[in-house]
């Protein structure tokens, strides 16, 4: 490894860490999209500054940039506030005009500056070690790490000094208002966070990587926790993880990173949205499939209370009768023997007292229907799982 | 070339007839459709599978090798169902909110194909160039059969449109009552979806992923502010489409360097500035007037009763009072007196005011009418 190539993982990680921190309560706001949003129309910001500074890395034209991230933020929640559309139809008037009126500026003044819609959106990590920032003659290393590294330093540091309003707000809008935090202040100042974070990112990574580093590791942490401190720690890792990786799988495949990065992110997510122990498709597509059973064992005990006469408890009526199929219907007739809620005898089935007392419980529950008191239920039962 | 110059030369020439209608066809499908995606509260659907679209593409080409663009097309088509699909799955089967799902497609297929594209890039028979145009979108490589394609397209649509009307309506708006009434509601959910994707697919070529967006919500989102009926709107959000293809082609052939994609989706977004003003139910203009009207309305209405107050302790109603004693109170202005007068509520006498037999009539049932609108 060179002094390059470990400057550009340097990079990666960086923005990965400053992107994961707003992603995680983007995600948890249910507003990754405004991420999206933002990364499209902070070009007209881009532009102008462009224009003013004629350097990209200048904090000005981040400062501009994020502005008009800000003014996005501001102009959709105006429009949602009319009433004439829907928040999402308002985030997707917003900035396709914006970008729009960034393309033609450039498109205009295409002769005179030297940035194109491509490196915007696109972004070339490979190319960030070599624009320097050179203070009084001494290298001090790529002008983008510097940038990050302060973007990121902020947002820690903004992190730990609100931890707990920016919680209470995400979480409970009302409560921190009525604790005496604004709201709006908070939702601002992430808004603004954001924007910046994206506008300083954008020249390493490109608009779209940016998005893919906002919400996909925090979306990913989001299925293994539901606890903020360890949701934002797996984010942070995450996030580090595939811009490491990814730059390798780049180096390897000899494409863009950018790309490369979010490729491992997407992959990923797609591991963790299969197997997550609990809120994974697996895993989910499993306690369906439980509660299905568990669904037609109570049916089936009901039936059972309500009929005394022989033919309507036969097992062979059984499947006529709830009109299940062979399978599930011995699935059932298993579970609820293995829980002794039933015993058959000459093919004639009854319940048990243990089951008749069960059934009387459900009743109960399907009256009330109150969650909480089934699964108390299962578990007073000793129920094995189908 | 200026406008005028553009209209004469678009029936002649060959580029501009086919570029012209090209968009316009696309204008109107994707307008048509958008409508639904915009009813639906799908609106940032579209921007995720224009994006989701491009791995798609990448792969048709690794795959063919050809830079055919339909074969290129079906690639996008398919990439954009498995986003779409997926998005489904995530918002279904877990408990991430649809916003992040959207996010989450639209960023990482986007970052795969464009891992895809600088691989093939890399490649010894690397004839890719062009393959960039669908991230930005070149109205300028429509060619005949580009249009064709479309054309049959927007056929199809508006055939399965009228086709499935009543099913697509009801889903829109009642899918729990769709339900109850045995449509099988998860199929024409695919099937609406479905060619929500499609028209999508169709307007990369032109517009590009980026601004493939705007063109499916701004004309529905213009036309939802001009009629309350589905069908009108529908075809409404076709005409802005259409409209917004034409004049966003005109302008940018009429100048140099403006790229077709961000001109139409500029005139797009006026056509939805302009109908969220001027709109007559909707829209905020007239929403203002009216409010402002209401306003006054109230305040002839405080007035009035102000005055019923007063003749109410006095014996003959039209007994009159000094004009002063109305000062104290908000609601009156002289606009207002005058406007009483006018309508034979108050006569007036100098400095004095009196009530007249109407006025107080109406006055004491100015509370009750409220009650009785009201229930």
């Amino acid at each position: 490894m060179n002094s390059a190539q470990i400057e550009i993982q340097l990079i990666a990680s960086l923005v990965a860490i400053a992107c994961a921190i707003p992603g995680t309560f983007l995600v948890l706001r249910k507003m990754a999209m405004i991420s999206d949003a933002i990364s499209h129309s902070i070009l007209p910001g881009i532009v102008i500054g462009f224009f003013i500074t004629q350097d990209l890395n200048s904090p000005l034209l981040i400062l501009l940039a994020a502005l008009t991230g800000v003014i996005t933020v501001v102009l959709v929640e105006r429009i949602q506030k009319t009433g004439l559309v829907k928040e999402d139809t308002a985030i997707g008037l917003v900035f396709p005009a914006l970008f729009s009126i960034g393309v033609i500026m450039i498109a205009k003044n295409a002769n005179d500056i030297h940035l194109d819609v491509d490196a915007v959106l696109l972004g070339e990590l490979a190319f960030a070690p070599f624009d320097r920032l050179i203070i009084s003659g001494i290298d001090v290393g790529p002008k983008s790490l510097w940038i990050i590294g302060s973007i990121l330093m902020a947002t820690i540091g903004l992190l730990i000094a609100f931890f707990k309003e920016l919680k209470i707000s995400t979480f409970d809008v009302g409560l921190a208002a009525s604790l005496g935090f604004s709201p709006a202040l908070i939702h601002y100042g992430l808004m603004t966070v954001a924007s910046v974070t994206t506008v300083g990112a954008f020249d390493a990574v490109g608009a779209i990587l940016v998005v893919a580093l906002m919400i996909a590791p925090a979306a990913s942490a989001y299925l293994l926790t539901t606890d903020l401190k360890k949701m934002l720690g797996l984010a942070i890792v995450f996030g580090v993880f595939s811009a490491i990786s990814g730059y390798w799988l780049a180096h390897w495949l000899d494409a863009s990173i950018a790309g490369s990065i979010t490729t491992i992110l997407g992959l990923l997510f797609l591991v963790i949205y299969l197997f997550a122990p609990s809120k994974g498709l697996i895993a989910v597509m499993y306690r369906e499939k439980q509660q299905r059973t568990e669904v037609s064992l109570l049916t089936f005990l009901l039936h059972l209370k309500n009929h005394s006469e022989e033919r309507e408890r036969h097992v062979n009526h059984l499947q006529e009768h709830i009109n299940w199929q062979k399978v599930r219907a011995k699935t059932v007739l298993d579970l609820a023997l293995k829980n002794n809620m039933i015993v058959i005898d000459k093919k004639i089935v009854s319940l048990t007292e243990k089951g008749d007392e069960f059934t009387s419980l459900a009743i109960d529950y399907i009256i009330t229907n109150e969650d909480a008191q089934i699964e108390d239920m299962k578990d007073d039962f000793f129920l094995f799982r189908g | 070339m200026d406008i005028q110059e553009y209209f004469s030369l678009v029936f002649s020439d060959y580029t501009l007839r086919t570029i012209t209608l090209g968009t316009a066809i696309l204008g109107a499908v994707t307008g048509m459709l958008g409508s639904f995606a915009v009813l639906r509260k799908q609106s940032l659907l579209g921007d995720a599978i224009s994006h989701a679209a491009l791995p798609g593409i990448a792969i048709a080409f690794l795959i063919t090798g050809a830079k055919d663009s339909n074969t290129l097309l079906i690639g996008a088509l398919v990439s954009g169902l498995i986003g779409t699909f997926w998005i489904r799955g995530i918002v279904n089967k877990t408990h991430l909110k649809s916003d992040t799902a959207l996010g989450l497609i639209l960023s990482l297929f986007f970052g795969f194909g464009m891992l895809l594209l600088t691989f093939i890039q890399k490649q010894p028979n690397a004839n890719q160039a062009g393959l960039d145009k669908y991230l930005f979108g070149q109205a300028a490589t429509l060619v005949e059969s580009d249009v064709w394609l479309m054309a049959i397209v927007t056929g199809i649509c508006l055939f399965v449109l009228l086709l499935f009307w009543k099913e697509f309506k009801i889903l829109l708006f009642d899918k729990d009552y769709a339900k109850t009434l045995g449509f099988n509601t998860k199929s024409i959910d695919i099937l609406i979806t479905s060619f929500i994707v499609l028209a999508i697919v169709l307007g990369l070529q032109t517009v590009g992923v980026v601004l493939m967006s705007a063109m499916l919500l701004a004309p529905a989102a213009a036309a939802r502010q001009w009629t309350n009926s589905l069908s009108k709107m529908v075809f409404l959000a076709a005409i802005f489409g259409a409209f917004s293809g034409v004049f966003g082609t005109a302008i940018s052939a009429s100048q140099n360097n403006l790229s077709t994609g961000p001109v139409i989706v500029i005139v797009a977004s006026v056509f939805v500035i302009f109908s969220f003003i001027f709109s007559p139910n909707r829209g905020l203009l007239f929403r203002q007037i009216r409010f402002i009207a209401n306003r006054r309305d109230l305040e002839l209405q405080k007035t009035l009763a102000f005055m019923y107050r007063i003749a109410e302790t006095h014996e003959n109603i039209s007994h009159p009072h000094a004009i002063k004693i109305l000062n104290n109170f908000q609601g009156f202005t002289r606009k207002t007196l005058q406007k009483l007068v006018d309508k034979n509520y108050v006569t007036l006498d100098g400095t004095m005011w009196s009530l007249t037999e109407k006025g107080f009539e109406t006055a004491s049932n100015l509370y009750n009418q409220q009650a009785i609108n009201d229930e």
